[in-house]
This record gives C-alpha cells, structure tokens and sequence, in this order.
C-alpha cells in the first residue's frame, strides 16, 4: 500500500463569518507534489492555515493524520516540530525583529543559500517586496527541516521571470530532497515549473476534482472559469 | 545588564559604601559629599549638602566611557544618592550608569537625584541600565542642563523593573541644543511611574522623546511626557505601549504645550496588544507562545 504524509478526512471548519470548509477528503505522500487550485474565496487559504493549526478557526468534524498521528487538535508549534510548514500569502510583519535572528532560532541547522542573504539583516516582512516575501518564507520553511511545504499563493504577485525563480529554488529545496509540496494557487501560472503529481480542485469549501494532468484542469478553468468544474461529471467522491 | 568586571568601573558602590572609584587623568571623580566640600562652585547645583552619590567632573576629553555601578547587595538596604555630573565645553563624552540589586529579593530601596551640566558645545552619551530585584523601590529623579549648542542621548533601559519605579527626567534645553530620549521599561509585576518634562526654552533647540513600554502579567504603567516650547524650536514624542496580558494596566499621556507660534511640536501615542497573527505565524514556525511572545516584545522594544 502507498505510504500517506498527509491524510485528511472529511474537514468541516468554520471562521468568524461561518463554515468555509464543507468536507474535505485529501491525501498526499512522502515527497509527492500536488496542487489546489481553485476561485477567490473558496477556502484555500483556509484549508492551509486548519492544516498547520491556526487556532482562528475551529473544525467542526473530521481528522488530519501526519505521519499517521491525528494531529487535529495538535498546536501549531507541535505540528512544525512535526515537519510542517506554511508559506504564507501575506505573511506578517514582525517590528524590531530581525530575518537572522528568526532563523538563528528556528534553524536546525545553518542554512547554505545564497538567495535571500540581503534580507537577512531587516526586519521581517517590513517593506518587503512581493518577491523578497516569497524568498523570506522560503528561508524560514527550509529552516525547518520540513517533511511537508504548503504554498499559499506562491505566485501571486509576481512575474512570470520571478516565477520561474521562486520555482527553481522549491524544486532545489525542496523537491530535489524529497519533501512533499501542496502547491496552493489561484491563477496556477507556476504549475508548469513544478509539474505536480496531482491538482485538486477546491470550490466552495470542497475538493470537486482530483486529476493527474493539471494542463488539463488548467485549460477547462482558462477556457470556462471554475464554474464549468462544478459542472464537470467527474466530480470527487462522484467518479 | 551586568557589569562584566565591576572592578574596571570608574565609580562602583554596593549598598551604601563606596568599594571603588578610579581616577581618569585630567578629570575628576569623587564622592558627592567630598566634592561640596572640595568645591565651592557646586554647592548651586546641590539643595543641600549629600550625603552619598558621585560628583564626576569631565574637563579633558576621554576616548573610553567612563562607568559607574551602584549595587544593592544587602536585604533592605537604602540608598539616597546625589549625583552630579558636569560636562566641560566642547567636550565629548559617553557613559554607562548601572544601578541594580544584585538578588531578586532584597526588598532595597534607591533613590537618586542627579543633575548633569552640559557645557556650550558639549556632547554626552548617557546609557542608563536598570535591573532590580522584584520587591524594591526605585525612584530616580534627574535633570539634564543643556547650555548653548549641547548635544544630549539619553536611553533608559530597565528589564527588570522593581516593585515600584517612580523614574521622573526633566531636560532644560539651552540654545541650538538638541537632546534625544529613549525609554525602555519591560515591566512584569511592577508598578511603574513615568514623568518626563523637556523644555525647549533655548532657540532653535530640538527634542525627541521616544518611549516604549511594554506590560505584562499585573504591572501597571502610568506615563506622563511632557515637551513644551517657550522659543521658536522643535520637539517630538513617540510614546508606544504593548499590553501582553490580560491583567497589566497602562496609561500613557503625551502632551505638547506650546508657547511660541514658530515652535513646531507633534507627537505620536499608541497602545496595542500582540498581533494574535503574529503569534500564529511564529508558532508556525516551531516558537511556543511564550518564546513567540518574548521575540515580539524584544523586537517591539526595539524599534
């Protein structure tokens, strides 16, 4: 049987303003790539910060295995010691605090990159362009040690070029090193870099379609929009 | 802060004993009480003949910062210190003070009045650490004299506050003067007292106060910052708190006063709490939420 990282079972969860995810079933390997896309405000954004355990949202039912553990209820910190981590979309600003000394405390040990070496000494996130934002987080996440890198819009933001880069160091980073990739994104423009195993699509707070081609998916949704996917008849959980 | 080698400081007393004061060639360091004695001309900027404290006298440049270290190390100990430092024309010259209780439970008390003269043309750098033990009272009451062109920092730094801290600071800024003020209190249990007065009496004199507070577990934290203008001059207040518990109080209270219609005066005043987003997005990162929140607060004080 083929080993699971992450397994998720049937997730409802809710935020401030109500339920966002309506049960969602996901599962992705050891080292395996694999892609959500999906419209503005369908929960991918949410579904990332309810795997690394924001305690902003509550989960109304359902589980979320690591490494076979039910890390549910597991605190943020608990599940980062565990070997996951998030690349925020927008990720805070952090005054007074310097990148080298963020990652002086979370780095197992020295990281050899030169990408990023002249943000090391300003303080986090504080007037960081888009592009310098992305290569932060991918510091702090390599840093880690991860087993699992969620991207919440890694391409947003930035051009094609940039793309490309960030791209190239993930599949440095990460990929090259067998750590599995949950590539979030929106407009699916860094797809063609990183060529996942599988892409997911996520409308409503549901994952409707699991496919390995994602050129296929990414064609319906540049011909159609996402709402020809919810008309598709190979829905999940319906083929 | 620690002195590292005590011994190395130009003016060290523990308790209410002198253990150590070290000559710098071409100035002059002496007990406060010798120097009203030895001097006639600082008897005006006494009130009344002290009875302990330093008088430092800076009349030749000094490359090195002069140090002094005022311990106390006994339980219940009190210490009344009148303090006077006078920084001859022209010169320059940086300082470290440190007043701390050397256990955490002494139950001491230190009260410091202390005036610094800053001659025409002088420039003094004056770092201010305080560590003290969680039972002690503080009150340190000091008042910058700032003559024709005279170049003031002062930081304040205390990380451990006592159980009562009343700090009051009052500048008097002279023509073309400029001063600049950092304050720095992370309070954890204490009650603390701010009062700070700068008055820019001299043309053309400028003043930046900047203060940033942070309060936690039961603390409660009262600020007064007072810049007011007599002259055409310039002053700003950047007065900053972070409450990080549910139980500390603070009050901060900038208020500018303006008496002079080319004076130019603003201030800046906030009090928040830690970003719950912040929080989460270190937690991410493998920090507890008590190490999270220390990082905040270090990086808040910062700034």
């Amino acid at each position: 049987m083929k080993k699971v990282l992450l397994k998720i079972e049937s997730l409802w969860s809710k935020g401030d303003s109500g339920e966002i995810l309506r049960g969602i079933n996901l599962k992705l390997g050891p080292g395996e790539t694999q892609a959500l896309l999906g419209p503005n405000a369908s929960g991918k954004s949410t579904l990332a910060q309810v795997i690394l355990g924001n305690p902003k949202y509550k989960i109304i039912r359902g589980k979320i295995y690591f490494l076979g553990k039910d890390i549910t209820r597991f605190s943020p910190e608990r599940r980062a010691k565990l070997g996951m981590a998030l690349v925020w979309q927008m990720p805070p600003t952090i005054k007074g605090v310097k990148l080298s000394a963020l990652l002086e405390k979370i780095s197992k040990e020295k990281i050899e990159t030169t990408e990023g070496e002249e943000l090391l000494e300003r303080e986090i996130n504080v007037d960081f362009s888009g592009g310098e934002r992305k290569i932060s987080e991918i510091l702090q996440t390599i840093a880690l040690k991860p087993r699992l890198v969620i991207f919440d819009e890694v391409d947003s933001g930035l051009d094609i070029k940039k793309i490309e880069t960030v791209a190239k160091i993930i599949k440095r980073e990460l990929i090259s090193r067998k750590i599995a990739i949950l590539i979030i994104t929106h407009s699916g423009q860094i797809l063609k870099f990183l060529k996942p195993a599988f892409t997911n699509v996520l409308v409503k707070g549901r994952i409707i379609c699991k496919e390995k081609n994602y050129k296929k998916i990414l064609k319906v949704i540049a011909k159609y929009g996402y709402e020809k996917c919810k008309k598709c008849p190979f829905l999940a959980g319906r083929q | 802060m620690a002195m590292k080698n005590v011994k190395n400081v130009h003016f060290w007393q523990v308790d209410n004993k002198i253990k150590n004061i070290i000559q710098v060639p071409g100035n002059v360091i002496l007990p406060s009480a010798q120097a009203w004695r030895k001097f006639n001309w600082v008897k005006k900027y006494f009130d009344k003949e002290p009875k302990e404290g330093y008088f430092i006298w800076i009349k030749k440049q000094v490359d090195s910062p002069l140090a002094t270290c005022i311990n106390i190390a006994s339980p219940k100990a009190s210490q009344n210190l009148t303090n006077l430092m006078v920084v001859e024309k022209g010169i320059k010259v940086k300082s470290n003070v440190i007043c701390s209780a050397i256990g955490n439970n002494l139950c001491g008390s230190h009260r410091a009045r202390g005036k610094l003269i800053l001659k025409s043309g002088s420039s003094l750098e004056y770092n201010h650490f305080h560590q003290w033990g969680q039972n002690d009272f503080v009150s340190p009451d000091y008042e910058f004299i700032l003559e024709k062109n005279s170049r003031l920092i002062y930081n304040y730094k205390n990380s451990f506050p006592p159980k009562n801290l009343l700090l009051k600071t009052i500048i008097q800024s002279g023509e073309g003067s400029s001063s600049n003020l950092n304050l720095v209190i992370n309070s954890l249990n204490s009650k603390v007292g701010i009062l700070e007065n700068v008055n820019l009496s001299g043309l053309n004199s400028q003043a930046v106060m900047k203060l940033r507070l942070v309060g936690r577990e039961n603390s409660q934290t009262e600020a007064v910052s007072v810049i007011s203008a007599k002259s055409p001059s310039r002053g700003h207040l950047d007065c900053q708190g972070l409450v990080v518990s549910p139980k500390a109080k603070m009050s901060l209270t900038p208020r500018l006063i303006c008496q002079n219609k080319d004076a130019q005066l603003t201030h800046e005043a906030s009090i928040g709490k830690i970003s719950e987003e912040e929080l989460t997005y270190l937690r991410m990162r493998g920090l507890t939420e008590k190490e999270a929140i220390n990082l905040i607060v270090a990086g808040f004080l910062k700034t």
